[in-house]
């Protein structure tokens, strides 16, 4: 009798667990009607007047995209549409510097690269501003951050369906961002 | 009440998804075989409910067990009634075989006509995406091909050939008035035969489940005398009519500024995305966001500032539009015949 | 054809005589290739583009003790695909990206800077370059040098004092175009086209008045025949060319409005015909799915008059293209013997891996082989002209095409080949490589890129890149190949020393026997070479050679622009195969000037 209850228990916790796995994240697919464009206050280096390092105050809303799977997914989907692989390939770069390395010329935070992707930056980066609404400039930072490995594993997209430039996001080794872009070009990595 | 009135209602309405209500021969041979499967199955159905309770009325008219009979004889052999039932089960178990082997003949010849692989009149490649439909208008000169989405125009009597494909996962396309289902597959092309007698809007939905808005991925059929057909195609042909008042001037500047100019095209403005419905004739449909809303310049509007309140979870994204160009926009949309 | 061949067959044998005596059968046309004069005042050298010179102070016998005079840094570690162009008694050449014009003096020792002309292009201009942010170099002309800016603007410099006379912008980088050609003056005209074909842009080629700046005439690549300036002179000599507004039917509706067909490689000038040769780039979107038909006039080689850039005839080399075969490469004009007549040609090596040679008065096709392994076509129908396809290479879109031959930089790029008099062969430094294809939808957004397309290219067959090959115009067939480790992606410069130079990605500048294809002389400079060997004579009347080094360009962005060669589709594909690169070179700016001691 005792035996029984208990597997019955370990049997409701097995089946807890299972169940609790569904519901990996919770989508948020309603961003308000009426709310306005996310203002992060970042700095593009680490160096301040004063004895203080540069003052950044951010919303914290990245950590909710970056530990998003769909989000990510998303914004795979629109880093596509809107042509950002013209540029950058997957990550690999061409007429626009790569994404998946550690080196980040205007910051590698992912409220940097929602400044960059929404401002443009003065070397051939276009501002989007107006043209890609916030959330999904936010979904697109957060894919960004996946390429070189800066978001989990276990929500950066899997491999592709059909041409495999490089392994998955969520199999690239994470490479912490180093601010500055003019570091010597290195030889192959 | 309401269960009887209810299809007398939807069957006046011609855009009711009705496969028993055929307007197209293949739509026909469907319901034909629809209609005799249920006849005759419902024909033998019939005919053993009433053996089965003529026999549970009549009971078994069994003669006593004669004197001094073990409980065994009762079991015993008749050779004479033995051979009568052999008979019996043998002549019922030809006929359900000869039934099956009918049935299964006339699905099969059906089938084939159905699907039997034909390239003739007019071809448009229909391809499913999460969740409306892409059509594009084939023809051998370049410069005749005719984009749009969610409806899809045909001339009557004339046989249209659907080339199926599909961008991301499987859909099916599904116009019960006029034809079976036929998947859209991604990587593979299947080829589906209209052929619509009567003139009509005919409602279609996809009909393999395909994400969060499967059920809102419907599309229209508009039959229309060839000479309508024509018109139509040539309107669709044209560049974007241009704006003809300050506020689809504004709306159509305010389109090239805002999101909308990322993923839509309007042929003839410098707004040329692929990823949404080409919008060049937008204003000409009758339904927006794939058969969920009637096309008004309200229901643009709506969709337009909240599409996920509309189908949650679909990719056009909530663009913050101030309300004066929302209305614009609305405005030009709805201008584009 | 037989016929053809025969003849082909007594001039190789009269070739194999004495040494390759000077073909008699094959000469460029004297007034577009004038008589040496020692200068050397335009990338090509003349209007001909033989890029050969009569200078034959260096020669077979002693290159070997050829060593370098002066070097100058021009400040810009990108792609240097300009030429160094000497004219009077200075040497000028153009940087890449921000496009610094220099001069330097060459009566005095070192040849020291005799002045600088910054034009200031517009940062944002590099953000719409697809393949670098290179310059393919100046042009001098009548005391002016001539040069584009990577922003759209066309500058004429005074070419003692280095003082702007006039500056004319006419591209816009927010519609995606930029000008990365070196512009061709002739007749008082300055020509020049735009670049963006992966930017959905619209192509044209323009003439500007050489005193003023002010247009003189426009011509689009796709459209209406009024504005592609098709007329009643138009007598193309295929049928698939003739017809009304070709330029709008052969799109779907529309799509010739952001379809490509940019002007941005070489221009050539026959005097004798009044005709200005000029080819038209790749259609746009790579993804061909969304462009059916043949998409005139991308990918087609243009006659046009002059003076009116009224066109006379067109050829559509490559029509409906599917994998990125520009028709910029150069046209070399020759006056040949052809089954017993003399012809009028131009020869082109195309992209799509065939040398056509084409009557340049009419248009005919005369032959196209092959000069580099290709398996996806075989060959052009001479009756129709028509490039004929092998039918299973075609991409659709989201399948994966694999081993395309020859690649989306096709079977030789922008750089240009040499056509030297003393030995009638064709020098054609090109790419042995070959790629896997996916097609993508792709969205029109301007001023973003416009391809749709994944690629990933590879070494071809024998696994090197690069090939230069001598080729025997008559015959259609090879004399010798150079194999390379990376893709030739230098131009060429042929002498009457008999000697052919080139650069390698790899850095070393090299002097090969011009008839047998021998190393005979290199010297490894600082960093890849993509650059235009020049020669002269200095005012000291010694003979010069000059390259510019500094790897870049499509093929060396994976330096230049500091790649991740991990990502094998980064720089549009080209960095799957170039990931070595960065083992065996570093990016630079700097040019080499060698001389005899």
């Amino acid at each position: 009798m005792c035996s029984g209850s208990l597997k019955a228990l370990m049997a409701a916790c097995a089946m807890g667990a299972l169940l609790g796995a569904c519901q990996r994240e919770e989508r948020d697919q309603r961003p308000s009607p009426v709310a306005s464009e996310t203002r992060e206050q970042v700095a593009l280096t680490t160096n301040s007047a004063g004895p203080s390092p540069p003052e950044i105050r951010v919303s914290g809303k990245g950590a909710k995209y970056e530990a998003s799977a769909y989000d990510q997914s998303q914004g795979k989907k629109y880093y596509a549409w809107f042509n950002c692989n013209g540029c950058h390939s997957n990550g690999g770069g061409g007429s626009g510097p790569p994404l998946m390395d550690d080196r980040w010329i205007y910051g590698g935070s992912i409220e940097n690269i929602v400044q960059t992707i929404r401002e443009g930056r003065p070397n051939g980066m276009p501002s989007f501003r107006g043209k890609i609404p916030d959330e999904q400039i936010w979904q697109i930072a957060a894919y960004v951050r996946s390429m070189s490995g800066n978001t989990s594993s276990d929500s950066a997209p899997q491999r592709n369906d059909s041409m495999h430039p490089h392994p998955s996001e969520s199999r690239t080794p994470p490479s912490p961002p180093v601010n500055g872009g003019t570091v010597a070009p290195s030889p192959s990595r | 009440m309401v269960a009887l009135s209810l299809p007398s209602v939807l069957t006046g309405c011609e855009r009711w998804p009705d496969a028993l209500d055929p307007k197209a021969p293949e739509a026909h041979d469907i319901a034909w075989l629809i209609w005799t499967f249920t006849g005759l199955l419902g024909a033998i159905w019939l005919a053993v409910v009433i053996a089965m309770l003529i026999a549970i009325r009549g009971g078994r008219r069994v003669a006593p067990p004669a004197a001094g009979a073990t409980p065994l004889d009762a079991l015993a052999l008749h050779p004479a009634g033995e051979r009568s039932r052999t008979v019996i089960v043998g002549v019922l178990g030809g006929l359900t075989a000869l039934t099956v082997l009918v049935l299964t003949g006339l699905s099969y010849a059906t089938q084939r006509s159905l699907f039997a692989p034909r390239q003739e009149g007019l071809s448009i490649l229909v391809t499913g995406k999460q969740w409306w439909w892409e059509l594009q208008y084939e023809d051998a000169d370049p410069s005749r091909i005719v984009e749009t989405a969610n409806e899809i125009h045909v001339p009557v009597n004339v046989p249209v050939t659907l080339k199926l494909e599909a961008s991301d996962v499987i859909h099916s396309l599904w116009v019960p008035r006029l034809m079976g289902k036929e998947d859209l597959i991604p990587g593979r092309q299947n080829v589906k035969r209209v052929f619509v007698t009567q003139p009509g809007v005919y409602r279609g939905q996809c009909a393999e489940f395909c994400g969060q808005q499967h059920a809102h991925m419907g599309l229209l059929i508009v039959a229309e005398p060839m000479a309508d057909f024509e018109r139509w195609r040539d309107r669709q042909r044209a560049e974007a009519a241009s704006p003809s008042s300050d506020e689809q001037q504004a709306g159509h500047d305010a389109f090239l500024k805002r999101s909308c100019v990322m993923c839509h095209q309007i042929r003839g403005t410098d707004a040329g995305g692929r990823s949404g419905p080409d919008l060049t004739h937008v204003g000409s449909r009758m339904t927006l966001a794939a058969g969920t809303l009637p096309l008004t310049r309200g229901s643009l509007a709506a969709w337009i500032v909240d599409p996920h309140g509309v189908k949650p979870g679909v990719d056009m994204p909530l663009t913050k539009l101030e309300p004066d160009e929302l209305n614009a926009i609305a405005a030009y949309l709805e201008s584009l015949k | 054809m037989r016929l053809a061949r025969l003849s082909a067959l007594l001039i190789s044998v009269a070739l194999a005589g004495p040494v390759f005596a000077q073909s008699p059968t094959v000469t460029p046309p004297l007034s577009a290739a004038p008589k040496d004069d020692g200068q050397w005042t335009m990338p090509a050298k003349n209007f001909a583009n033989t890029r050969y010179s009569e200078l034959n102070e260096i020669n077979l016998s002693n290159v070997a003790n050829l060593r370098p005079e002066f070097t100058f840094s021009l400040g810009v570690n990108r792609g240097q695909e300009s030429p160094a162009v000497m004219a009077g008694n200075t040497l000028y050449m153009v940087s890449p990206y921000p496009n610094t014009l220099y001069a330097l003096d060459l009566t005095k020792p070192g040849a020291p800077m005799k002045w600088r002309y910054d034009p200031k292009p517009e940062q944002a201009s590099q953000g719409v370059a697809c393949c670098d942010v290179v310059n393919r170099g100046p042009t001098v002309a009548d005391g002016k040098v001539f040069m584009s800016t990577l922003d759209g603007s066309i500058i004429a410099v005074d070419a003692e004092k280095g003082t702007m006379i006039w500056r004319t912008k006419i591209a816009d980088i927010n519609m995606g175009e930029t000008v990365t050609m070196a512009p061709f003056v002739a007749k008082g005209k300055v020509f020049v086209g735009n670049s963006g074909g992966e930017y959905g842009v619209r192509g044209w080629i323009q003439a500007l008045d050489a005193n003023t700046g002010k247009p003189v005439w426009k011509a689009f690549s796709t459209g209406p025949d009024k504005e592609v300036l098709i007329g009643p002179d138009f007598k193309p000599f295929y049928d698939a060319d003739k017809g009304k507004d070709l330029g709008i039917s052969t799109w779907p509706p529309d799509a010739w409005k952001h379809g490509g067909g940019t002007v941005w490689g070489w221009v050539a000038y026959d005097p004798d015909l009044n005709l200005l040769y000029n080819g038209v780039g790749n259609p746009g979107p790579w993804n061909s799915a969304q462009r059916p038909g043949d998409n005139k006039w991308t990918n087609s080689v243009f006659a046009r008059d002059i003076d009116t850039g009224q066109a006379r005839w067109a050829y559509q080399a490559t029509p409906h293209d599917l994998f990125d075969w520009d028709g910029i490469n150069e046209s070399i004009l020759l006056d040949i013997t052809w089954k017993g007549q003399p012809r009028k040609v131009l020869v082109r090596p195309e992209r799509n891996g065939h040398l056509y040679v084409i009557d340049r008065a009419t248009g005919e096709v005369l032959s196209a082989e092959a000069y580099a392994y290709t398996n996806t076509t075989t060959g052009v129908d001479l009756k129709t002209g028509r490039l004929q396809r092998v039918g299973d290479k075609e991409p659709s879109v989201g399948k994966v095409l694999r081993d395309v031959c020859p690649t989306a930089p096709g079977a030789k790029d922008w750089n240009p080949s040499s056509f030297s008099s003393s030995t009638g062969l064709l020098y054609i430094p090109h790419n042995n490589l070959c790629m896997d294809w996916e097609s993508q939808e792709t969205n029109y957004i301007a001023g973003t890129p416009f391809v749709g397309a994944e690629v990933r290219m590879k070494p071809g067959p024998g696994g090197h890149m690069g090939e230069v090959t001598a080729w025997n115009i008559l015959e259609g067939k090879p004399a010798w190949v150079i194999k390379e480790r990376f893709p030739v992606w230098s131009g060429a410069l042929s002498t009457a020393g008999d000697l052919v130079f080139y650069g390698d990605m790899e850095g070393w500048f090299k002097a090969v026997n011009a008839k047998t294809g021998e190393v005979v002389w290199q010297f490894k400079t600082g960093s890849g070479i993509i650059g235009q060997p020049t020669t002269y004579r200095g005012p000291d009347g010694r003979q010069y050679v000059a390259i510019l080094s500094g790897v870049g360009g499509w093929s060396g962005a994976i330096v230049s622009g500091d790649l991740d060669p991990r990502d094998g589709t980064a720089a549009l594909g080209f960095v799957n195969a170039m990931r070595d690169l960065k083992n065996a070179t570093t990016a630079g700016g700097m040019l080499y000037v060698f001389r005899l001691p």
